[in-house]
């Protein structure tokens, strides 16, 4: 069983508030998902590359070059909290102030 | 859809009567059935109208111009709200077009509305979207499936004739097996994904969902191609609509892997696939057993890997560019209130493993040993590639399930045990309406193929659909 403090801990990672009950819960879930997963660590991959994409596809470059862009009033337009053409998020650095 | 084109192209009707017909059916059918979440009747019908104007000068975009479309409500559409059912973006309204959005504008497609899905496509029966469940139009109490549920439905309950899903794990063919419809999954990379809101960027493909093989392969047509704007899609991939030809079934070999009939595989679900498998072989078609033994790592796998790139798909949504916010003393409390009360219980669910998996002392164990087994998983197709030139399956074990039926998070899952292994392996895949069940409820058959062997695979689709119709 995961205990709870690791699920608080990967809450507060995954920026996530969760209520007592949701705590509970999902360390529960996490517990189950492990437990059916557990299978796939017992298959012998010591000779496999890891695959992060199905499909070989070569990397394809664009040319570098200014094409039309958004507007800055209109990509501002969907903050929740905006200022002199900024985001506006409370505050991030501890200190003064 | 060749039938609306020839009728728009004589002039018999005009894409207004069109449009006009799909909202009044919207209109009828929606109280039961919750398949859409947008309905833009305005923006529908004065498409619809520059369509009819086009057309009265000989000026019209294509054979399609006119002919109205339904998108899955993840695919970013210009000033009309995107919201993956989720209320974390419920009034969220994109900048711009999904560059699919942008193909189907250029080819004159009216869009109707966004359909319900399962809250960010994490789901298989759109029960964990936030504007309700959709209703499987052939029976009130049970799901369309998902996560594209509310496109197989539309599609099936003729609110629309065709629709945008995608599919991760199967999100476009389980629902579409469910509602009677015909959906296809791509090779990956065949399709850009562009402005689609992102669940697993190495599963993800968007596909399209029609009533026969044709319509699906014609708008499959208009959707393949390079992007530009998507650096993971494939060089001159584009796709025409074959001409149909019966001859090609003739000694066509049909891979039938073992574990795709075995345990827990409703027996009408396997006697109505067996029977099309029948009518190939009699057809001259040579069914040829093999194993595809990796796909009972395939739930686990997909699994592992689609938290882990979903955990940080969202990390995107914080409150600050787009999406609602909850007020917070400092940055961290509002990242955390946001999202704690943004996201549903599901994405919730698929955060915290995706975030475990991830996390440092776990990644080797999990995350990247699911990489490895993927690569198993991939290996294995490929040697199927060379017994089978297609692998016919089931699409799903049942036919659709109850509303609320499936209480628990892992019994959900297993709805994608046939479909998730052709996202792993990049293949592409395509579910056909193959029957239907003692209840009336339709049974769906899965046709994989090759990377980019998406030809062969609607062939072997317009033959079967030809014959079944032709039997029923």
């Amino acid at each position: 069983m995961i205990d709870r403090e690791e699920v608080i801990r990967i809450a507060a990672l995954a920026r996530l508030d969760l209520s007592e009950e949701e705590i509970e819960k999902y360390q529960r879930d996490l517990t189950d998902f492990l437990t059916a997963c557990a299978q796939l660590k017992k298959v012998d991959v010591s000779q496999l590359r890891a695959t992060s994409h199905a499909v070989t596809i070569k990397p394809r470059l664009r040319q570098d070059r200014v094409g039309p862009s958004l507007k800055q009033t209109d990509v501002l337009s969907g903050g929740a909290d905006v200022q002199d053409g900024f985001f506006r998020v409370p505050r991030i650095v501890e200190g003064q102030g | 859809m060749k039938k609306l084109a020839y009728l728009l192209q004589s002039k018999q009707v005009s894409s207004i009567e069109l449009v006009e017909k799909y909202l009044a059916q919207i209109e009828a059918s929606e109280k039961k059935l919750n398949a859409l979440i947008t309905v833009d009747k305005k923006g529908a019908l004065q498409a619809a109208r520059e369509a009819d104007q086009r057309w009265k000068k000989g000026e019209n975009r294509s054979p399609w111009d006119g002919i109205p479309i339904v998108l899955k409500d993840n695919i970013s559409t210009r000033g009309m709200r995107t919201t993956c059912a989720s209320k974390i973006l419920a009034d969220y309204v994109p900048l711009y077009d999904a560059s699919v959005v942008t193909l189907l504008r250029k080819q004159g497609l009216p869009i109707l509305g966004k359909a319900n899905l399962d809250e960010f496509a994490m789901g298989s029966s759109t029960e964990y979207s936030s504007f309700g469940v959709t209703v499987n139009p052939f029976d009130g109490n049970r799901v369309a499936g998902g996560s594209s549920g509310g496109s197989a439905a539309a599609v099936a309950a003729g609110e629309t004739p065709w629709a945008l899903g995608t599919d991760t794990g199967g999100s476009i063919r389980q629902p579409a097996a469910f509602c009677g419809v015909v959906g296809l999954k791509p090779t990956y990379g065949r399709v850009s994904r562009y402005g689609v809101v992102a669940l697993a960027p190495s599963l993800d493909q968007v596909g399209p969902l029609a009533k026969t093989v044709e319509d699906a392969a014609i708008l499959f047509s208009i959707l393949a191609g390079t992007d530009p704007k998507d650096a993971t899609s494939a060089n001159a991939q584009e796709f025409n609509v074959p001409n149909w030809d019966d001859a090609l079934i003739k000694g066509l070999k049909i891979g039938i892997p073992k574990e795709f009939f075995g345990e827990g595989l409703h027996p009408e679900v396997e006697e109505a696939v067996r029977r099309a498998l029948q009518i190939l072989e009699e057809e001259g078609a040579l069914l040829v057993p093999l194993s595809l033994s990796t796909n009972v790592y395939a739930i686990d796998t997909y699994l592992t890997i689609v938290t882990a790139e979903a955990s940080s798909s969202l990390a995107r949504y914080d409150g600050v560019r787009y999406g609602q916010r909850k007020e917070g003393a400092d940055s961290n409390t509002m990242f955390a209130k946001t999202r704690g009360e943004g996201f549903g219980a599901e994405v919730k669910r698929r955060i915290m493993l995706g975030t475990y998996v991830l996390g440092a002392g776990h990644y080797e164990d999990f995350y990247e040993q699911a990489q490895k087994v993927r690569t198993l998983i991939k290996d294995d197709l490929q040697s199927a590639w060379e017994k089978a030139d297609l692998i016919i399956t089931p699409t799903t074990p049942t036919t659709a399930f109850k509303i609320g039926e499936k209480r628990n998070p892992l019994e959900m899952y297993l709805s994608d045990l046939y479909t998730a292994i052709a996202n792993l392996g990049g293949i592409p895949a395509l579910s056909l309406p193959c029957g239907k069940d003692s209840r009336s409820l339709p049974i769906g058959l899965q046709i994989m193929a090759n990377h980019f062997q998406e030809e062969l695979m609607f062939q072997a689709a317009y033959f079967l659909e030809k014959k079944l119709l032709g039997r029923a």
